[in-house]
């Protein structure tokens, strides 16, 4: 083992024969990849971690469950023996994966049972951060998106907000992507016509 | 069912290039307000890039140091959980050759009657445990020398042994594939 590849191992690591340090720390977690460095991470970070955030709390409503499955998002993506490294594969190939992580986090939550499903949170979820400065796209989209189904709200993000592909969709949340086609086909003329109503509605209230 | 329009793909790229409405031409403003397909589209990109605009502002995201330190400490519990696991292995099948001697022994002294079960049968035991002992060791000796095999005293632990050392053996060689 070379001089820096050993300062790079963790302390607890020399406590353990190398068949296990080495190889528990692989494979069993599977990050001790050399081309996710700490910087390299870091980078990354600082560019797909915003993006994430919006697309989880757009997608569940919810900010502060947001901040859990984000971190915990990149938590998994850090120990995923199949992650895409960041110098191989590039920094697309990551941050699709990461969003198929949060995704799948989005899934397993909403399958949890619990007190209140997604459509019932009251609508001060929505108003959390800025009550005082709600822009015009807060008050169109966020009604709007709340009649929406969770996975029409995570397809259109993606497509609209994010500007992936209908492949990029797919992969992310786990469908083909002619399903893809037609699913965000059907959730963009419900969105429209819900826009359009919520836009009426406001301009009723204002006139 | 999938009707789209023709104009679809320029109108997404000039919305994605910023260049939507100022710098593109008005024939294709004119389309927009007359075509549903390309109406709708306006409306909900507009919509969602300003929500996005808002929600990147929004974010509060961790040190990314916070997040490799939790990596880290999931990693070395699943390798701490990894290294544990063979020994809870070994630790089952040892049990299990000491119960199943035990059963052998028991099985064994059965057949000489219940009188082992008493105080006595033990202290004469132990009394002359340094005699019998040495004979069996002898006989074993004895037995060695004329190459007519070993004693089942000494077969069935280094065959335990064996076993145990095999099977810790096999394990970890799977485990490893």
């Amino acid at each position: 083992m070379a001089p820096t590849e050993k300062r790079a191992r963790m302390s607890w690591e020399f406590a353990l024969p190398d068949t296990w340090a080495g190889g528990a720390a692989d494979a069993a977690a599977g990050a001790c990849d050399p081309a996710m460095e700490n910087e390299a991470f870091a980078a990354f970070y600082s560019r797909s971690s915003r993006p994430l955030w919006a697309y989880l709390a757009r997608s569940s409503a919810d900010p502060a469950l947001a901040d859990d499955l984000m971190q915990e998002s990149y938590v998994r993506f850090l120990c995923a023996a199949g992650a895409p490294a960041l110098a191989t594969d590039g920094e697309a190939a990551a941050r699709l994966y990461l969003f198929r992580i949060a995704t799948n986090l989005l899934r397993d939550y909403w399958r949890r049972p619990r007190a209140a499903t997604i459509e019932e949170i009251p609508e001060e979820f929505f108003a959390v951060r800025g009550q005082a400065a709600q822009t015009d796209a807060q008050i169109l989209l966020e009604p709007a998106m709340r009649q929406m189904k969770p996975r029409e709200r995570q397809m259109l993000w993606l497509a609209h907000a994010e500007g992936y592909s209908h492949r990029e969709i797919a992969k992310v949340m786990g469908l083909n992507a002619a399903s893809v086609r037609l699913l965000l086909f059907r959730a963009r003329r419900k969105i429209a016509a819900l826009l359009r109503a919520c836009a009426a509605d406001a301009d009723g209230r204002l006139s | 069912m999938l009707t789209s329009c023709r104009h679809e793909n320029e109108l997404r790229q000039l919305m994605a290039r910023g260049q939507w409405p100022d710098a593109c031409p008005p024939e294709l403003r004119a389309h927009v307000s007359g075509c549903r397909t390309c109406g709708d589209l306006v409306l909900i990109s507009e919509a969602f890039q300003h929500a996005r605009v808002e929600s990147l502002a929004a974010a509060r995201p961790v040190p990314p140091a916070v997040l490799l330190w939790r990596a880290q400490l999931r990693r070395r519990n699943a390798a701490v959980e990894r290294i544990g696991r063979p020994l809870l292995g070994a630790q089952i099948f040892a049990c299990a050759v000491a119960l199943f001697a035990a059963a052998g022994f028991a099985g064994f002294e059965a057949r000489n009657g219940v009188a082992w079960l008493t105080l006595s049968y033990w202290h004469d035991w132990f009394v002359q445990l340094p005699q019998a002992a040495a004979a069996q060791w002898a006989s074993l000796s004895a037995g060695s020398q004329a190459g007519s095999g070993w004693s089942w005293l000494v077969l069935l632990p280094a065959l335990a042994t064996l076993l145990l050392l095999g099977s810790v053996a096999v394990y970890l060689a799977t485990d490893k594939q």
